[in-house]
């Protein structure tokens, strides 16, 4: 065994010296790592100011502000490339071809997994993406740190396309920021060769998650707010942005009870993982029950699959939107590519694509069975403009009870 | 008379002259840190610099608006509130992360158990009595290292899918069931995708380790009248302790932190892990420094087996000497 170094001064003298040296390259490195985001607005303009919540009970019409002005009218429209910024298998291929033989530009997507990774990646500025689809949850934060780019609605000539509900939306008064893309419900997918209750005939069709026979084949939707909003209606809360304690310890209550009945999975593949028999039963976002379609094995029947949502529109209702980002560089070819999005034609062949239905007046349950977009035991997927008005919609929540829902989601995702 | 003394033997002089041994002294006493230096700079690059920035993202704040991390550089600004909400909730009453963390406990030390009585004899066979077939057994061994480990999970989720292959062997050409849904909160299942996946990081360590034992010790042991038993408990053990510990490590580590397994072979939070937990939190807005705590947590947990090995390599290191 060798006996321990001793250091003398001329070691002590050089490690400080080394160390001296580093400091400020360490200083500089921290000072470099500092300029990284680290409030709301980078990139300019914005405030610190709080935010507000808007609701239906709340409607908000978001302020322009002079350093946020919308484009100008009668502006021709940049070279591009058009950069897009969307979930994976959300924007149909043909419709972006059409959009490039029409302006003879490019248009490059890069896709995101969910939009708190959307934002993020926006706002550090790295890429200047000219659209986004964020969800009507998300607007109030990208309209007050200046993310987003009021629009011009001169270029939005097919935004009158789209039901009255969206031509002045609750989150978005005057549609001054946002034009609308998709719509769905939430509700219950189900395979009837695994499943033979008769759901829609149940006094409460949410119980049906919770059968005990059907332990290893159900699943629910990974998105805190959607499955905890859902399992509050099984118990009768209908305020699914709940802030009383009592109502989230109810809900609490179901998830642990759901955990140890059912074990279920918890993920957003349920298009895949219904027709794949790998799953007989789950909660279901109503795009995602007429994607599913497409997916059944070949020797597979379509009528397999069933989807219950309320007759009355007494359940969660949901839509994306689009969005033209402040940072792009191509601002008058975002607003033609919305419009190009909101022409019936083109939304119609991104309804066939992407499965989740645009709100255009023409559509109805009728037209889309007819037109085989739905087959005739899927019709209870199309969504209808009324239940905007009756349905349940989740909306941003403050900070506190943002935390008390994720508390209890973070528990039942933990499998405590 | 007193011998002549006896005249040095000259040495032969180095090409460069007699300044050349200092030179070689001076070549010599810089050569080890020139060899260190790429090795210093890389963990100075890929551990010291990713671990800072994991103790400010910790203990740093959170955007009041879009509550994502804001990272706090400055340690003196440092706030201690996500980490404390993490300790204070794995046991008692508020406990909601302790199921996870012992889950993960059991699930890699079980694992772990399960690879070593695996990878052990198939790394004595290849290394000590494989004789020719050496060369291509180390091939085949090497060979799940070919395919990435996602897709030897998703082999799996076909083959123990509803209507898989192991349902269908388990029915015995419908003679039972085999309705077994194995895909759907089985610890049993994440457990063995967790020792089918690492298995072979554990066998290539303790091949190497095993062929390179002094075969004299051995065939002394057995020379002195050591059965084969007797010979490789008394000799042969305790030679490749080291080399264990290293190959569980190996295998532990990446485990401890692994939350595809579960997702994939399970995705129901009966089986969620640590890293199902840091991926949950790393991904929702004003918990990203709760995901940072857990990342520390397996950190300091995984030193203390470090420590152990350092330990006993030095240990080993001083009965050689």
């Amino acid at each position: 065994m060798s006996a321990p170094r001793s250091v003398n001064r001329r070691t002590l003298i050089r490690n400080a010296a080394l160390l001296g040296l580093s400091v400020p390259a360490v200083n500089a490195l921290l000072a470099a790592c500092a300029e990284a985001p680290t409030s709301s607005n980078p990139g300019g303009g914005g405030s610190d100011a709080p935010l507000e919540m808007a609701s239906p009970d709340n409607p908000v019409t978001w302020p322009i502000s002079d350093d946020n002005p919308p484009i100008d009218d009668g502006m021709s429209p940049e070279a591009g490339p058009l950069l897009i910024y969307n979930y994976a298998d959300y924007l149909g291929p043909q419709v972006i071809k059409s959009f490039e033989e029409k302006y003879g530009v490019e248009v490059k997507v890069s896709t995101f997994n969910d939009t708190d990774e959307m934002l993020t990646k926006i706002r550090t500025g790295a890429v200047p993406y000219d659209i986004c689809f964020p969800s009507y949850d998300q607007i109030a934060r990208m309209v007050t740190a200046q993310i987003a780019r009021p629009l011009n609605h001169s270029y939005l000539g097919n935004l009158d396309n789209v039901w009255d509900v969206f031509q002045s939306p609750w989150y978005d008064g005057e549609a001054r920021y946002s034009v609308p893309y998709s719509i769905y419900t939430t509700g219950i997918g189900w395979r009837t060769d695994q499943v033979t209750d008769d759901i829609a005939g149940m006094d409460n069709p949410y119980d049906i998650l919770w059968t005990p026979s059907y332990a290893g084949k159900v699943a629910v939707i990974d998105d805190w707010h959607t499955c905890m909003a859902q399992v509050g209606l099984r118990a009768g809360i209908t305020d699914v942005n709940t802030s009383s304690a009592d109502d989230l310890s109810v809900i609490q209550d179901n998830l642990t009870e759901l955990a140890s009945t059912v074990k279920p999975k918890v993920n957003i593949s349920m298009y895949n993982d219904l027709p794949a028999g790998q799953i007989g039963l789950c909660q279901m976002w109503s795009g995602d029950v007429v994607n599913a379609q497409y997916y059944l094995p070949n020797d597979t029947s379509v009528d397999v699959l069933q989807y219950w949502f309320p007759e009355d529109g007494k359940g969660l209702v949901d839509n994306d939107l689009m969005l033209v980002l402040k940072g792009g560089n191509n601002p008058v070819l975002a607003h033609l590519f919305l419009d190009h999005m909101l022409d019936e034609k083109n939304s119609l062949k991104n309804f066939g694509y992407i499965g989740y239905q645009p709100p255009q007046k023409v559509l109805d349950t009728d037209r889309l069975v007819a037109d085989g977009y739905l087959p005739e035991n899927l019709a209870t997927a199309a969504v209808q403009e009324s239940w905007f008005d009756t349905g349940y919609r989740l909306l941003e929540l403050d900070v506190d009870n943002d935390q008390a829902w994720h508390r209890i989601w973070q528990q039942f995702k933990a499998g405590a | 008379m007193t011998a002549a003394p006896v005249p040095a033997t000259k040495e032969p002089q180095a090409p460069g002259g007699p300044a050349a041994p200092q030179r070689r002294g001076i070549v010599g006493k810089s050569l080890g840190p020139l060899l260190a230096l790429p090795g210093i700079v890389w963990l100075l690059l890929f551990f010291v610099a990713p671990l800072y920035v994991v103790l400010a993202v910790v203990f740093g704040g959170v955007d009041p608006i879009f509550r994502t991390v804001i990272p706090v550089w400055n340690p003196v600004r440092w706030s201690s509130e996500q980490p404390i909400y993490v300790l204070t909730h794995i046991v008692g009453e508020d406990g909601i992360f302790g199921p996870a963390l012992l889950r993960t406990a059991v699930y890699v030390l079980t694992a772990s158990v399960l690879c070593l009585v695996i990878a052990f004899p198939i790394a004595y066979y290849v290394a000590r009595l494989a004789g020719r077939w050496r060369g291509l057994l180390l091939a085949l061994l090497i060979a799940p290292f070919w395919i990435s480990y996602m897709m030897r999970m998703l082999a799996w989720v076909n083959l123990l899918a509803n209507d898989g292959l192991v349902n269908r062997i388990v029915s015995v050409g419908g003679l039972f069931p085999g309705d077994t849904v194995w895909l759907s909160g089985h610890s049993g299942v994440v457990i063995l995708g967790l020792v089918y996946g690492y298995v072979p990081y554990m066998i290539i360590p303790l091949y190497a380790g095993l062929d390179r034992l002094p075969s004299e010790l051995i065939e002394g042991a057995r020379d002195l009248g050591a059965g084969r038993w007797s010979a490789f408990w008394r000799v042969t053990w305790p030679m490749s302790r080291p080399v264990v510990i290293a190959s569980i490590l190996l295998t532990c580590l990446p485990m401890l932190g692994d939350y595809f397994t579960s997702d994939l072979l399970s995705g129901s939070p009966q089986t969620s892990m640590v890293g199902n937990l840091i991926n949950e939190t790393v991904l929702t807005p004003g918990q990203t420094g709760q995901a940072g705590a857990f990342v520390l947590l397996v950190l300091i947990v995984s030193l203390l087996p470090m420590v152990y090995y350092v330990r006993s390599v030095q240990r080993a290191d001083g009965a050689v000497v």
